[in-house]
């Protein structure tokens, strides 16, 4: 393995969990966010090899692309979900008990389904980058080319709106 | 989840990092995209296409350069055999275009573009009876009759100009193998120019072998030899 392949892959290895997961908050299908990511992750690696291309900031990059992907899949094939919320697979944590399972992957489901139904698909990204993946509202801020007191901001209502949907539900 | 606050919902979120892919499937993509070596072809960077460059890729194409350059050394040809072209010869009449040519591209115009025709005419003459062209002798002679004619019918001599048909007068005497002194044109060419001639002696002040010369050529115009009037007139402007 080359220098530069080692680098990806290092890269990869850092990343592949996180962009999966955004990309599947927001398409809600195992399929299309394997799809998706595989997607991203090529045109990465394309990017990372070419000479005239220099990623900074390999998260961002990626972020990014998966960000246009999604949106690319939804303008390409008309419509706005794949396949419905309920009938997406479970999420399962492997060292918890039956019936805490059970509770457990009850509860990520109304929350995740939550997120899905937000309407302001930033606030929906800066929920995700904050929360799951521990941004600090600076680098939201660069990668949405923001003020840090708008993300803030944005936040602040994303959350607002997310306790209201699941309040409703 | 009905009652949910700040921190539950935090909490709840940070649930969501569960969502992972599947273990084999990130395997497998990892060692498939890493197996793509790149092999799109690296395009320059563009840039702004100018005219001069549409030009000049299309001279650089070879089948046009070469088009370009046949066409290039015809023209230069033409021009090289319209320069000999004589009368009677097909080229002539461009050779007379070019003439005109550049004479409207130097600015000459009227009786001194006039007489540089007419001296023309008289060197392809000239030309023309060296090189025995029999068939062309014709048409030359009646190219000088035709430039005579005009400088003849030009009013506004004077004595530099005429000294000029002179010197052309004294070519064509010199061109064997034409009488053109006889034709009715060249003739009054020759009146008209000795009589200038003979005006602007008769403003200078001459020795008297020049003043004996005159009378001469006084003598020779009263009985209308003029050609010979103008040999002399040549000879004391010496």
């Amino acid at each position: 393995m080359d220098n530069l392949s080692e680098q990806f892959s290092q890269i990869y290895d850092q990343y592949i969990d996180k962009i999966y997961r955004f990309v599947y908050l927001k398409v809600d299908s195992q399929e299309t966010a394997e799809d998706i990511t595989s997607k991203v992750f090529l045109r990465g690696w394309e990017a990372f090899q070419s000479p005239n291309s220099e990623v900074k900031n390999p998260g961002a990059f990626l972020y990014q692309i998966a960000r246009n992907a999604v949106v690319d899949h939804y303008r390409g094939k008309g419509r706005t979900k794949l396949v419905s919320v309920d009938a997406s697979p479970e999420i399962v944590d492997p060292g918890t008990t039956a019936q805490d399972k059970a509770i457990l992957s009850a509860d990520i489901n109304i929350v995740r389904k939550a997120i899905q139904k937000l309407e302001n698909k930033d606030h929906q990204d800066i929920i995700i980058w904050h929360y799951l993946e521990d941004m600090p509202v600076a680098s939201i801020a660069e990668l949405l080319n923001k003020p840090e007191g708008t993300v803030r901001v944005m936040l602040h209502r994303g959350l607002k709106d997310l306790r209201n949907i699941i309040q409703e539900s | 989840m009905t009652k949910l606050n700040q921190e539950q919902l935090i909490g709840s979120l940070k649930q969501l990092k569960e969502i992972k892919p599947r273990k084999e499937w990130a395997v497998l993509l990892k060692s498939q995209i890493l197996a793509k070596k790149e092999t799109k072809v690296v395009l320059a960077p563009t840039k702004e296409i100018s005219f001069m460059d549409v030009v000049s890729s299309l001279f650089f194409q070879k089948k046009l350069a070469y088009s370009f350059a046949v066409v290039f050394f015809f023209v230069l040809g033409a021009f090289g055999f319209i320069g000999y072209a004589m009368p009677g010869d097909l080229l002539f009449p461009v050779k007379r275009i070019a003439e005109q040519s550049q004479a409207a591209l130097t600015g000459s115009s009227g009786l001194g573009q006039d007489i540089v025709v007419f001296n023309n005419r008289i060197n392809d003459l000239a030309q023309v009876a060296k090189d025995g062209r029999k068939d062309n002798m014709s048409p030359a002679i009646n190219e000088v009759k035709a430039a005579a004619k005009s400088l003849k019918d030009d009013p506004t001599k004077n004595p530099r100009t005429l000294k000029d048909i002179a010197s052309g007068l004294k070519t064509l005497a010199d061109v064997p193998g034409t009488d053109l002194a006889t034709n009715p044109d060249i003739k009054d060419l020759y009146q008209t120019v000795v009589q200038g001639q003979l005006a602007d002696l008769h403003k200078t002040t001459l020795t008297d072998d020049q003043r004996n010369i005159l009378t001469e050529i006084e003598n020779l115009c009263d009985q209308g030899k003029y050609a010979d009037a103008l040999e002399k007139i040549l000879l004391i402007n010496k």
